[in-house]
């Protein structure tokens, strides 16, 4: 009985390796994933199902059914089920003796090993026995392969470093087919332990000369990768590598040759001159394409080709421009690729293909028109640029298709293109470049380019990268505004056309044509009607585009009060309120900038609509404008045109000013000067003057101007002054103009610091009859600089004391230096006092400057009891008093902190209120 | 690096032969990995598409398609592709010897086998044999050992 038995279970035994059993247990798993494959429900529940049956198999003490267990996880592992839990059941499997069950062990251990390094720990001794080869086993070749299979997957560097002597031992087998598997495998070796290729370099190179040639072209695959990563070492290889390039005939070497060359030339140039007569050749004797690219592309990426090199430049470039008109998609977008490269090296060499750039802009294949688009720049010329813009605005338009030849009912129907955002995105930007490359050069008609850029609008305004390319088109209309005079009209025109589309949703663009229109309001006869429609869309413009909108608004209406149609009071005085409306609102923004210069320009329009209720009272009959409105406004913006200067000029100016013409550190008063104002300090805070050596020629103005200081401090309604604040103002406007001529950092036509580069870049119409004026005004400005050389000394050391004195805020102090800082604080009080007189125009800077310093100031003077503070206090009080009227309080305390750097900033804030985006100044100009 | 990972999936997107042979280098989930690519790849025209699709950063998919079946390689950014569709065109020739007019269900029911073909042509990412003959003749040795 038992007898029998016996055999019939030995035979299933050893039938199940042959697959009955076996066979029967995956298949029954691979169908039942499929029968169950309609609702995902079951599919998961049979799924469940048999991981519960494969973990009880898996611990089975019958190896067949445990590896059988094991090859259906390796299965559903590719169906997302982790098995690293099956690890040590792998790492069994592996062990046993049978080829099939070790087979089926390294396999699963290949899929799920990599998750888990700490079981390789547990299989180094079982690796080295499966390495070790003894030439009677039967199938010891196979194991060894299997094992080097499961390694080259699996492989860690501890796991390297245990092998990796092993693996040289049998570099040198009789077999060849373990010696190239030990090639390969010693790849991953290497590149997990890279030391172990330093030590076995020499035998591992030997095998380039094995006699069998699968050892031979892995071992240059081998190379090939690794010089990827480091391609000096190899260099010493060359002569060998050269030698089988030329003695072999097998294409799949050829290219691991021509790939690996590619990598050495990088580092190595000299193999140029002995390689590329031999790639050449090979160009011309090989019929294969790879490779011939390969080919092609080992000149290219091995930096063989140099930019004189038109020779085989040209031969590289016949051979792509075929390719590339090829059937085989992957052939024309590879060999566009390359293109593209030697486009680059040097654009002449693409220059004669032309035709084929446009015919790959046209490709089905969107990816090889995004290539062909940026080789575009190489081909693009004068006569050929309508014809490209225009090829790709049609893109944007031109529902393409593809006809599909159906082969088997001999029909065709036409397929669309899906034209993806990005291309769009790269179409709209690439026809920006082109057009603005080397300074407008390639276009021939700048209507033509108005056009197009209204077109742009349209076609990017659905883009999601709309922000960037409204900026960037905005970039090119103001460009166009500023450097293009002639067509100034056109491009206004072209900027209403944009400001009047109809579900424009291109916010962006809008910041720099309002701009423009603010700046060439001149153009504008109808200024009234442009205000009031900037008014209504002014809701749907972003934050930036308001911040510009505000003077734009100012300069506009300043236009069209003095434009050639005398305008009649009572529709200024429309407008007039219209404007002050608007800007109300605005002042409550939850920007700053929009905050300030609403409230800055409301101000000035309040004080204007006052003088036109005042001119209409007065004098109806003579039906002129006040002076404010023909004046001041206009004279706040008109002072100069707007010219093209080269990039980088402004930064040059300043660098050249450091050194030469600007004395940065001469202090302006000396130290008895300092003490005579700190003297006068009384006398000052009487009657409202300040003083400067500066303005101290001007005397007579100086006062007329703390008078205006106090008029506009009492409020605009209060119209009695109104006249004189003409006048005020206009003094006020002369004042600005001089400080502008005086600012190093302002450019001017002539301004001393301008050397004759850049007044070659700045030459402004010489009519202009002030010229002769302020020439002697930056004269004397600069006379005053020089005459106060020698204060440097003086003022330096309050900018120190100064800091000190910003410290002191924040920590707490004894009461010596204490006593100290506060008579400093009062000098530069004082100071800072007398400076506050001049700077009307730059009132509202200093209070928005640094808010956060306020609280700390107060906190010290509540701190303090001194008597000599005290007193101070009270002068603060008065005179806070004395400027709360204006239209800001301003916290004396904060300007302790401004007053150095009052100089620069008021400077640049005036910049800002005149010509208000100034990054036109630094557009280039050629 | 060479070949990162090769990866075979229907056109339902279900995984039929899947080797890493670096780690995953991106952090996320391999399923997750496996669905990026098979969105990225079913959503393209293989007729009229090139067979190359940047994947991340430093990598790019060589694709092809069989039948229903794809056969993606994940490779350096930086490779060349071409050489990389003929391993594919080569893996896929060598199954259809070695099964004989392969289809996707022997692939589904020998997947051990394939994966076989597999470590015979490529090892550690690397190819290591680009005679078919002699692939054919290793694998009909290896076969008959089961």
């Amino acid at each position: 009985m038992l007898g029998v038995v016996q055999p019939v279970e030995d035979v299933k035994q050893r039938l199940r390796p042959f697959g009955l059993f076996f066979e029967r247990s995956l298949k029954d798993l691979i169908k039942g994933i499929r029968a169950h494959g309609d609702s995902p429900e079951s599919l998961e529940k049979y799924l469940a199902e048999e991981l519960s049956h494969c973990r009880e198999e898996v611990n089975s003490l019958d190896m067949n059914l445990k590896s059988n267990a094991v090859l259906k996880l390796a299965y559903l592992e590719m169906y997302g089920f982790d098995m690293s839990w099956a690890n040590f059941h792998i790492l069994e499997v592996m062990s046993s003796t049978g080829m099939r069950n070790k087979r089926v062990g390294y396999l699963a251990a290949s899929q799920s090993f990599n998750r888990d390094p700490d079981i390789l720990i547990l299989m180094t001794n079982l690796l080295q026995k499966d390495l070790k080869y003894s030439a009677t086993g039967g199938n010891d070749t196979y194991k060894i392969g299997v094992a080097l299979s499961g390694v080259s997957s699996f492989v860690t560097k501890d796991l390297a470093k245990d092998i990796v002597q092993d693996l040289l031992l049998m570099l040198n087998n009789s077999k060849p087919y373990i010696r190239k598997k030990t090639v390969v495998a010693l790849f991953k070796v290497y590149l997990q332990y890279p030391e172990s290729l330093r030590d076995t370099f020499d035998q591992f190179v030997l095998k380039l000369e094995d006699e069998d040639r699968s050892v031979v072209s892995a071992t240059v695959s081998v190379i090939c990768e690794l010089s990827k990563q480091n391609p000096s070492i190899f260099i010493q290889l060359s002569p060998v590598l050269y030698e089988i390039l030329v003695t072999i005939d097998n294409n799949w070497i050829i290219i691991r040759l021509l790939k690996l060359f590619t990598n050495l030339s990088k580092v190595e140039p000299k193999l140029k001159h002995k390689l590329l007569p031999k790639i050449v050749e090979l160009m011309d004797s090989t019929s294969a394409t790879s490779v011939l690219y390969e080919s092609i592309n080992c000149i290219v990426k091995g930096q063989m080709l140099s930019t004189d090199d038109f020779d085989v430049a040209m031969k590289c470039l016949k051979c792509l421009n075929e390719f590339c008109i090829s059937q085989d998609p992957n052939l024309r977008y590879i060999s566009c690729l390359l293109f593209y490269k030697i486009g680059k090296i040097n654009p002449q060499f693409v220059e004669q293909f032309d035709e084929l750039i446009l015919h790959l802009l046209c490709d089905v294949d969107v990816s090889i028109r995004s290539k062909a688009l940026e080789l575009l720049n190489g081909i693009t010329h004068d006569g050929n640029l309508k014809l490209i813009v225009s090829t790709l605005m049609k893109q944007f338009v031109n529902e393409e298709v593809v006809v599909i030849e159906n082969y088997r009912n001999a029909a065709t129907r036409d397929v669309p293109i899906v034209v993806p955002e990005d291309y769009k995105i790269k179409l709209v930007t690439t026809i920006i470049k082109l057009c603005s490359m080397n300074n407008f050069i390639n276009i021939p008609d700048f209507k033509w380019y108005n056009t197009v850029l209204i077109d742009l609008v349209v076609v990017s305004s659905d883009l999601k990268d709309k922000t960037r390319l409204g900026s960037m088109i905005g970039e090119q209309i103001k460009s166009v505004m500023l450097r293009v005079p002639d067509l100034r009209n056109v491009t206004m025109t072209t900027i209403i056309t944009i400001l009047t589309m109809e579900k424009m949703n291109l916010s962006t663009v809008l910041k720099e044509c309002v701009w423009c229109l603010g700046e060439y309001s001149k153009l504008i006869e109808n200024g009234d009607a442009l205000i009031q429609l900037l008014i209504r869309n002014a809701p749907h413009f972003n934050a930036e585009t308001k911040v510009v909108l505000i003077p734009a608004i100012l300069k506009l209406f300043g236009s069209w009060c003095n434009g050639p149609a005398n305008q009649d009071l009572p529709s200024i005085k429309i407008v007039l309120n219209d404007m002050i409306d608007f800007l109300d609102t605005l002042t409550t923004s939850s920007s700053f900038e929009i905050q300030e210069r609403s409230i800055e320009v409301s101000e000035i329009l309040k004080l204007s609509l006052d003088a036109v209720e005042m001119q209409e009272q007065d004098n109806s009959d003579e039906g002129g404008l006040p002076l404010l409105l023909c004046e001041v406004i206009p004279g706040f913006f008109n002072s100069y045109e707007l010219l093209p200067i080269l990039a980088g000029t402004q930064r040059r100016l300043q660098e050249e000013g450091q050194i030469s013409s600007v004395d940065l550190i001469t202090p302006f008063l000396t130290q008895t000067e300092l003490s005579n104002i700190l003297k006068d300090y009384d006398e000052i805070q009487e009657d409202g003057l300040s003083h400067t050596d500066r303005l101290s020629d001007h005397d007579g103005k100086y006062r007329s101007e703390s008078d205006l200081d106090d008029s506009v401090a009492n409020d605009a309604g209060n119209a009695a002054a109104g006249d004189e604040v003409h006048d005020d103002l206009h003094f006020l406007e002369e004042q600005r103009r001089q400080e502008q001529l005086s600012n190093p950092f302002y450019l001017t036509e002539e301004s001393e610091g301008t050397k004759a580069t850049t007044n070659d870049l700045l030459s402004l119409d010489s009519n202009d009859s002030s010229k002769r004026e302020d020439l002697t005004l930056i004269k004397l400005a600069s006379e005053n600089l020089t005459a106060n050389a020698g204060k440097t000394g003086e003022r330096k050391k309050r900018g120190k004391a100064k800091r000190a004195v910003v410290l002191a805020d924040e920590v707490v102090i004894e009461p010596n230096p204490r006593a100290d800082s506060t008579t400093l604080h009062q000098k530069v009080a004082a100071l800072n006092k007398s400076d506050r007189g001049i700077n009307l125009v730059t009132q509202s800077q200093l209070s928005s400057f640094d808010f956060s310093k306020k609280g700390d100031d107060r906190e010290l003077d509540d701190a303090e009891n001194e008597a000599e503070l005290e007193k101070l206090r009270k002068k603060f009080a008065a005179q806070s008093l004395d400027t709360s009227n204006v239209s800001e309080p301003v916290e004396d305390q904060e300007e302790v902190i401004v007053i150095k750097k009052k100089k620069k900033s008021k400077k640049k804030k005036k910049k800002n209120e005149e010509d208000v985006p100034d990054e036109s100044n630094t557009v280039q100009n050629e | 690096m060479s070949i990162r990972f090769i990866l075979c999936f229907n056109k339902q997107g279900v995984v039929r032969l899947i080797r890493w042979y670096v780690g995953n280098e991106s952090s996320g989930d391999t399923q997750d990995v496996i669905a990026q690519i098979y969105r990225l790849i079913s959503s393209k025209d293989h007729k009229r598409h090139s067979n190359f699709v940047e994947f991340s950063e430093t990598t790019k998919l060589v694709y092809k398609r069989y039948a229903g079946l794809y056969f993606v390689m994940g490779v350096d950014l930086r490779d060349d592709d071409p050489i990389y569709l003929s391993h594919i065109h080569l893996f896929v020739e060598v199954l259809d010897s070695f099964f004989g007019n392969v289809c996707e269900l022997d692939i589904v029911f020998n997947f051990y086998k394939a994966y076989m073909v597999m470590d015979e042509m490529f090892l550690g990412g690397e190819i290591q044999e680009v005679s078919k003959d002699v692939l054919i003749e290793r694998l009909g040795t290896l076969d008959r050992l089961e």
